[in-house]
């Protein structure tokens, strides 16, 4: 054999680009991986299994559709220890690797404010559940979120509680964090653009053991009906339970936390007769009931919020990034924003400018611990 | 009138258990110098036993309730030959990090072994609770103050009329006089993280109806009972019962008549001033170094 210089440097040449051949064909066919931050440990738990098994139904169904772009999608987790140090560590962990092509963030919005500047650093598209109206007014780019926000729910409860049920002076009840202001200030706007007045304010800290110095204040107020923002499942059923034992029994109309299996379990009947608004209900469309059909079969707590979300953020991001064909993150990001009309568990998606999908809420009460739909309120402002 | 008495009754309820936990803290500080920052765990995994044995299991309540209080007493002597034991020479630095990875180590099992959903556990009564004119009393926080009172007697007795007790006294006292003296200071230490796992078990049953049964029940109580100890004088029982109440009652007036949001604030707020106007507590003996 002779070795001509020619034939030297083309060898080299070869050698020298096989790798990078050989990382991109296995680059092809490698898993297509999206990062998931949600809560394993810590007081919202339970809900980081619901939002885990929603997620896990829809990739199931990608994968077994083919997957995309020739590619199977997998999920990698990390714990946010339900805090916001947790879930900036967690976010941190999967942003540096460099094959995650997209996220799913928190459904609570003080940990993706938390997130933000991580975000906006990695410059690649974030999904999130948090319904403070101002996460996607931040500036932030790669936000999108797959819940209505606080302003549509508190306008939906004040609509309700004022107009439907005839009720003008209301008691605010809401955690102090990023969610529970934004929702009471969300609230307390709508109720005045209403004509109804708040007669009480009650901020309350998270984990809270006990609620009988708001439920008196309530009582004093001579409020005729309750608009809750409540942030965890325990201080909700806390607070209805010495709500009722303290003889108050006045209306009301909460968030969607009050709708959720956990809550619901916790609580009893102490939240029987109670209305809310929520993101996902069982009867508010067929793409809900599949939903539910999909996810009674791997689980036999009921499906709520927690599961919907990432249900419908796995569908749409898997959807955008088909039809971008890459993955891109720019490319992803504008295929998110021209998702109009995408029917999910949760709604139909029709994304604005600043990466809101759903712009309406369910209205749903509880019949002695069953969670019935009322009507959808979609608002086009 | 009517509010400030629900807010009483509603304070001394939530004290009470604070002073039950605060207990379990002051009687090993006493016995070994060391803080066991796994005491809230006691209450919480005492609390996923009864849920084991009277709603999985649907077992009787009184049955499970001894059973439960059985696991937490093995706990106890176990926790003490496997956290307390090996370090009992070493400074009291080792033994704190000790009780802190052991309270991870609780926490982490508990919740991969029954998973991360709040659970439900009834009371002792049917009935929820009595009106008594303007005051609504809760039978679970009425229990809670009954059985605080009923330990706080029994404990009293123990220690004071009992040779067991009075060599537990001694033992916490001086161990090196107490082993002169021939009483067996590792069988005395033994005994008082058993009652100490016994006591927290308690607390956390007594409150699992009233604030459900979750991973981190434990660690809220906890550190409002640290505080309550502190409070009262760190290793002064009579301390920590007052101390668990009137942080208790502080905490509710306190978000009743000046801020909701700043409920937890106000149990801090005491405890800063505590240890900057008075440091060894209420009931504490102040201690100073001779020059």
């Amino acid at each position: 054999m002779n070795f001509t210089r020619r034939s030297v440097t083309a060898g080299l040449g070869f050698s020298m680009a096989m790798p990078a051949i050989l990382r991109r064909a296995r680059g092809q066919s490698a898993p297509l991986r999206i990062g998931m931050v949600l809560p394993v440990t810590g007081p919202a738990a339970d809900s980081g299994k619901y939002a885990l098994t929603g997620a896990k139904i829809a990739l199931d169904r990608v994968n077994k559709a083919g997957g995309i772009l020739s590619r199977q999608v997998e999920l990698a987790t990390e714990d946010d220890q339900t805090t916001n140090p947790g879930a900036v560590l967690a976010f941190s962990k999967l942003a540096a690797q460099p094959d995650i092509v997209a996220f799913l963030g928190s459904i609570r919005s003080t940990q993706n404010h938390a997130m933000a500047p991580d975000i906006l650093k990695t410059a690649k598209p974030v999904c999130f559940g948090g319904t403070d109206p101002t996460l996607t007014k931040l500036g932030n780019p790669w936000l999108f979120r797959f819940r209505p926000n606080d302003s549509y729910s508190g306008r939906v409860i004040a609509s309700y509680g004022a107009e439907t049920l005839g009720k003008k002076s209301w008691a605010v009840v809401h955690s102090t964090d990023a969610f529970g202001t934004g929702g009471s200030k969300a609230l307390t706007e709508a109720l005045g653009k209403a004509g109804a007045n708040v007669a009480i304010d009650q901020g309350y800290p998270n984990q809270s053991q006990d609620f009988t110095p708001v439920v008196l204040a309530i009582k004093s107020s001579g409020a005729e009906i309750i608009g809750s923002y409540f942030t965890f499942d325990n201080d909700l059923a806390i607070f209805a339970r010495q709500l009722r034992q303290l003889g108050v029994t006045i209306p009301w109309v909460g968030s969607a936390s009050i709708v959720v299996a956990g809550a619901v379990k916790l609580a009893g009947p102490a939240l029987y007769g109670t209305y809310g608004v929520a993101d996902y209900a069982v009867d508010s469309s067929p793409e809900a009931k599949e939903f539910a059909r999909l996810y009674g079969a791997v689980s036999n707590i009921p499906p709520d919020n927690y599961g919907s979300w990432t249900y419908d953020a796995i569908g749409v991001l898997c959807a955008a990034i088909a039809k971008a064909g890459d993955t891109d993150p720019d490319k992803i990001r504008a295929a998110i924003l021209s998702t109009k009309g995408y029917k999910g568990a949760e709604g139909e998606y029709n994304f604005d400018q600043f990466g809101d999908g759903l712009h309406g809420y369910n209205i749903v009460r509880n019949e002695k611990g069953s969670i019935v739909f009322d009507k959808h309120i979609e608002f086009t402002d | 009138m009517g509010n400030v008495l629900q807010l009483l009754f509603t304070g001394l309820g939530i004290g009470a258990v604070y002073a039950l936990v605060a207990l379990g803290f002051v009687l090993i500080f006493r016995a070994t110098s060391v803080v066991n920052f796994a005491q809230g765990e006691f209450s919480m995994v005492a609390a996923y036993l009864m849920v084991v044995f009277a709603v999985d299991l649907g077992w009787p309540y009184w049955l499970s309730f001894l059973l439960a209080i059985g696991g937490m007493a093995l706990l106890g002597a176990i926790f003490n030959l496997g956290v307390y034991y090996p370090l009992r020479n070493r400074s009291f630095l080792p033994v704190i990090i000790s009780t802190i990875g052991a309270s991870i180590f609780l926490s982490n099992t508990v919740l991969a072994l029954y998973g991360p959903q709040p659970q439900v556990l009834p009371g002792w009564f049917d009935a929820p609770g009595v009106q008594l004119g303007p005051v609504y009393l809760d039978s679970q926080y009425l229990l809670i103050i009954a059985v605080t009172i009923v330990l706080v007697a029994f404990q009293y007795w123990f220690f004071e009329h009992t040779l067991l007790g009075k060599k537990l006294q001694a033992t916490s006292q001086d161990k090196e006089m107490a082993a002169l003296l021939g009483i067996p200071v590792a069988t005395m230490i033994m005994i008082t993280f058993v009652y100490s796992a016994v006591l927290g078990g308690i607390a956390g049953i007594l409150v699992a109806p009233v604030l459900f049964v979750s991973i981190q029940m434990g660690s809220t109580i906890a550190l409002k009972a640290f505080a309550a100890t502190i409070i009262g004088g760190f290793g002064d029982v009579a301390g920590a019962i007052i101390g668990g109440l009137a942080l208790g009652i502080i905490e509710t007036f306190g978000a009743a008549y000046i801020s909701v949001p700043f409920k937890d604030a106000f149990a801090f707020l005491v405890l800063i001033l505590f240890l900057a106007f008075r440091p060894q507590g209420l009931f504490g003996e102040r201690v100073a170094e001779k020059a």
